[in-house]
């Protein structure tokens, strides 16, 4: 146990820094930097905890395999709740992915925000703190706690800033995933009395729990629980409807948390959680999640190639990747798992982008009609390199960053899955199509409407070029994450680490 | 008697005394003078049940003065003492003058601390009655308001049939156990063959009796038309401090208890009905009071369905919930009288855009709907939490996974509050909304409250296992 309570900073900075902007609150030109410094001081952190552990630094020990990081304090003493966090090698890429999406996030409503500047940046910063909690905690009281706490702020976020239908998008997106969730904490509460009354001990955490017997029936209907909420989540096939319409009327800012961050909590949920504590249940439920998807990598390629708004077209494409993601875990061999790890990174950076793109064009014409634009390649070409560059790592084009992701997550479903992999290679394929049609249409087809689509500006081009930079490297050398993400995968798929 | 009998009946004695002073006081200097006393007098009862030292055992006869009746004495005269800072400048606004008011308040506090400190049935019954009579005239107070008097006789006459069932019922399990004392006759009586019926059918007409008080569906036809009716802080009293100790007087009655298997199934159904139509009910409100009318029936509904599993852990979940509950609701009540002072009905739009020209009553009220949601980090979360907990280990799987599911339900009326507060455009400009300073104390200690119960539960889990051993 570190005395340094470092997972707790990484936790509360945020939260803490939202104090900060308290005395500007009224004054919206210092609210954005000092939102911003509050931010980057949080990335920092986690770029300097992955370098410390990516160049094999030896932290203090933990009890636990695996983990470099953890802490433990008893909190609620008559329930047996602790505070309990720890970081390993999945949870590690996942913060410092939340900490660089929260960045991108708070520069794209740079200027897109402008009324109540300072409750949005608040937003963003508490959301941050909620998301940073769910990828440390292992206590599943605490879990649940954040798991739930992140809700408000986006459902402000797109209730408030959004567009179009936002009142009902946000109610929709928060009672969607609360019903899911809410059916989890009865599994996790019966999961605590079971545990409980096979031992005598009453205790919430993790590594306390997977000790616990549970019988065959009522862990398929626990497992059946957990699952639902973290399907809503990811979101899978046919519990995905809140998301298109969420991503639609969501500002910038909103689209690119929620796609980055939030739909990859789910995915994390399931790996952390509900395998782990269920692995027959997991193991009969596996052919179901690998049907649906599967479903859903086709389906979503096949409705976003009828979106004529771009927004709704890159929100589809993200259920899409998803899938693959969903398909990486249900295999549960050690390839595929750390393929779905690292497309979890890979669709968080770009996706992110993508949207952080089509709030962009949002703003300077006022309309995502894809239908609209047209030879945006002459008119702003720094943008449309972009987009370009961005449509295509998407698209999970060879050297860049999501090929690796679907390829790691084909590989490892092919030995056992022939059907599947094959079915979900046509999914690699499919969004090809949808891509390249939007490619063409927006950048290269002749312009149809005189839009005011200035290029980019030296705030936009930073940011756009360091995502760049980010897909190119994952695309190119992801051995470094994959060997943060192989000893835990190793250890959860029981494996002495297969050859990501 | 010595002065050492009288102890246990002190806060009771402050409050009398703190009530007459009062209405005195009226006569002299009208206006806040009487508010201030009765507060004065309620703080003052609270900080004696407070004092850490143990009393002397009590010697009077039919009245106990135990840890349980400690902690609800401060509570109750905590949630009396809020209510009358929140009436404070509402019925300034409304015209409610005099000095009966705040009296009427004491006795009602009166009525509940009895009630707690009863070991007698007979003293329960009065205790009830007198605090059932202190809020027949508290919601018929506003005589300019024809609803007021309206729910009055609703609440009067539908009262009184409850108290009739309640007397019955004592009456029966009287003649069954051959004693008025509490601890005796909750045991069946002296015979230990088991519990006689006629023990067994008193229990059905006092069960009846308090779900009409605590307005369990099917008996709680009353309560929408009563909280609509009723001034806004004395809904917020009766929603809070007479469940409260209707609920505690209970608990008082069925610890005791050998077995409560009997009353499983009456309860069983209860909760369910007060879930599910409380919760359905509430969706189609338009008024802002009556929603939380139907809001509280569906949360008795989550305290039955702790109370059923008649177990300690059962029960301890009910008084942490009560707790909890009570903040809450003093808090979304509180927040409501003042946002809506100035516009005449309770509609749900008058809240629009309110959240940014009123920020604290506004982030108060969104506050207490999110916590009545058991969205965590606010107490509600963790009191939800305790009852299904508590439900699922007394073996309630079922009734608490449709509990759950009509708790998801209720997130959407809940939310409706905070998206008319915080995503609706302002209408107009509001007017005479302002914070005073009476409110602003009783709006900061409960979310001072929510927030601490939700963050750090362990002091009261901690206090609540000592009241229930």
């Amino acid at each position: 146990m570190t005395t340094f309570p470092l997972l707790t900073i990484l936790i509360f900075l945020p939260l803490a820094g939202t104090l900060l902007l308290l005395p500007a609150w009224r004054r919206s030109g210092w609210v954005r930097p000092l939102a911003l410094i509050v931010g980057m001081a949080e990335l920092a952190l986690c770029c300097w905890l992955t370098v410390v552990v990516g160049s094999g630094t030896k932290l203090p020990t933990t009890v636990l395999p695996g983990y470099f990081l953890r802490e433990d304090l008893t909190w609620i003493k008559r329930l047996g709740v602790h505070y309990l966090l720890g970081m390993d090698g999945i949870s590690l890429p996942l913060v410092l992915l939340t900490s660089f999406v929260t960045v991108i996030a708070m520069i794209a409503s740079w200027r897109a925000v402008t009324e109540k500047v300072a409750l949005h940046y608040t937003l963003l910063l508490v959301m941050e703190s909620g998301i940073m909690g769910v990828f440390l905690s292992l206590d599943l009281f605490l879990f649940y706690l954040f798991w739930e706490v992140m809700l408000v702020p986006m459902f402000f976020l797109i209730g408030i800033w959004g567009h179009g239908r936002r009142i009902y998008s946000a109610v929709k997106f928060f009672l969607y995933t609360l019903t899911g969730s809410l059916l989890m904490l009865v599994a996790i509460i019966v999961l605590y009395l079971l545990h409980g009354s096979q031992t005598g001990q009453y205790s919430f955490a993790l590594p306390d729990l997977l000790r616990t017997v549970v019988p065959h029936g009522t862990g398929l209907w626990l497992y059946g629980a957990f699952l639902l909420a973290f399907a809503i989540k990811f979101p899978i096939v046919p519990l995905h409807t809140w998301l298109p319409d969420a991503h639609t009327d969501a500002p910038t800012a909103g689209s690119v948390i929620l796609a980055g961050l939030l739909l990859k909590t789910g995915a994390y949920g399931l790996i952390r959680f509900g395998y782990p504590l269920f692995p027959d249940a997991a193991r009969l439920f596996s052919p179901l999640l690998i049907a649906l998807a599967v479903t859903g990598i086709l389906y979503a390629a096949w409705i976003a190639y009828a979106q004529t708004d771009m927004k709704r077209l890159v929100a589809y494409s993200s259920i899409g990747h998803m899938g693959f993601v969903a398909l990486g875990i249900a295999v549960w061999t050690p390839v595929a798992l750390s393929g779905a790890v690292l497309q979890m990174v890979n669709h968080g950076v770009t996706t992110a982008a993508l949207f952080v793109l089509v709030g962009m064009l949002d703003e300077r014409a006022g309309t995502r009609d894809i239908g609209a634009f047209g030879g945006l390649w002459d008119k702003a070409p720094q943008l449309s390199f972009c987009f370009f560059f961005f449509a295509m790592a998407s698209a999970g084009l060879p050297v860049l960053n999501n090929f690796v992701g679907e390829f790691l997550i084909l590989a490892g479903t092919f030995r056992g899955h022939h059907l599947a992999a094959t079915l979900a290679f046509l999914g690699i394929v499919l969004p090809l199509i949808y891509t390249v049609r939007l490619v063409q249409e927006l950048l290269f087809q002749t312009e149809r409407q005189p839009l005011p689509v200035a290029d980019l500006t030296l705030r936009e081009g930073g940011v756009l070029g360091v995502m760049v930079m980010i897909d190119l490297y994952l695309g190119l050398h992801p051995a470094p994450l994959l060997a943060i993400i192989r000893f835990p995968v190793s250890l959860l798929t029981g494996t002495d680490g297969g050859t990501p | 008697m010595s002065m050492v009998d009288l102890w246990p009946v002190i806060p009771l004695l402050v409050i009398t005394a703190g009530a007459l002073t009062a209405l005195i006081c009226g006569a002299v200097g009208p206006g806040r003078h009487p508010y201030i006393v009765a507060i004065i007098a309620l703080l003052g009862a609270g900080c004696w049940a407070l004092q850490p030292v143990p009393l002397p055992e009590a010697t009077l006869p039919g009245v106990a003065f135990h840890p349980f009746a400690r902690f609800f004495t401060v509570l109750f005269t905590l949630t009396g003492a809020a209510t009358l800072l929140l009436s404070m400048e509402y019925n300034l606004e409304r015209q409610i003058r005099g000095e009966e008011y705040p009296a009427t308040v004491l006795f009602a506090v009166f009525g509940m601390c009895a009630l707690v400190t009863a070991s007698n049935l007979l003293i329960l019954f009065l205790a009830l009655e007198a605090l059932s009579f202190a809020f027949y005239i508290l919601v018929a107070i506003d005589l300019r308001k024809n609803e007021s008097a309206e729910a009055g006789l609703k609440y009067l006459l539908q009262g009184a049939v409850a108290s009739a069932f309640i007397a019955f019922g004592i009456a029966l399990v009287y003649c069954g156990c051959g004693t008025l004392e509490i601890a005796v006759a909750m045991q069946g009586g002296t015979d230990t063959a088991g519990a006689p019926p006629l023990f067994i059918g008193g229990w059905g007409f006092i069960i009846i009796g308090f779900a009409f008080k605590v307005s369990l569906v099917p008996a709680h036809l009353w309560t929408p038309d009563v909280y609509q009716g009723a001034p806004t802080p004395v809904a917020a009293f009766l929603s809070t401090g007479s469940k409260g100790a209707a609920l505690a007087a209970l608990l008082l009655l069925m610890m005791p208890l050998k077995t409560g298997t009997f009353l499983h199934h009456p309860l069983w159904i209860m909760a369910l009905l007060s879930m599910v139509v409380g919760n359905c009910a509430a969706l189609v409100q338009t008024s802002l009071k009556r929603m939380l009318a139907y809001s509280s029936i569906a949360q008795m509904g989550y305290l039955a369905l702790a109370l059923l599993t008649v177990t300690r852990e059962g029960y301890r979940a009910v008084v942490f919930y009560i707790v909890v509950y009570t903040v809450l609701n003093l808090a979304a009540f509180g927040a409501l009288s003042t946002l809506l002072r100035s516009c005449d009905g309770e509609a749900l739009e008058g809240l629009r855009g309110k959240g940014y020209v009123r920020p604290f009553p506004g982030a108060v009220l969104a506050l207490a709907m999110f916590g009545l949601a058991g969205i965590p980090p606010t107490a509600g979360f963790i009191g939800k939490f305790f009852i299904f907990a508590a439900a699922l280990r007394g073996g309630e799987t079922m009734l608490a996974v449709i509990g759950i599911l009509t708790a998801a339900l209720s997130v959407f009326y809940y939310l409706r509050v905070v998206v008319n507060l915080y995503l609706n455009p302002l209408d107009a400009p509001p007017s005479g909304e302002r914070v005073t300073l009476p409110e602003g104390l009783v709006f900061g200690a409960c979310s001072v409250v929510i927030f601490f119960i939700g963050i750090h539960p362990g002091p009261l889990f901690n206090l609540v296992d000592r009241i229930i051993p």
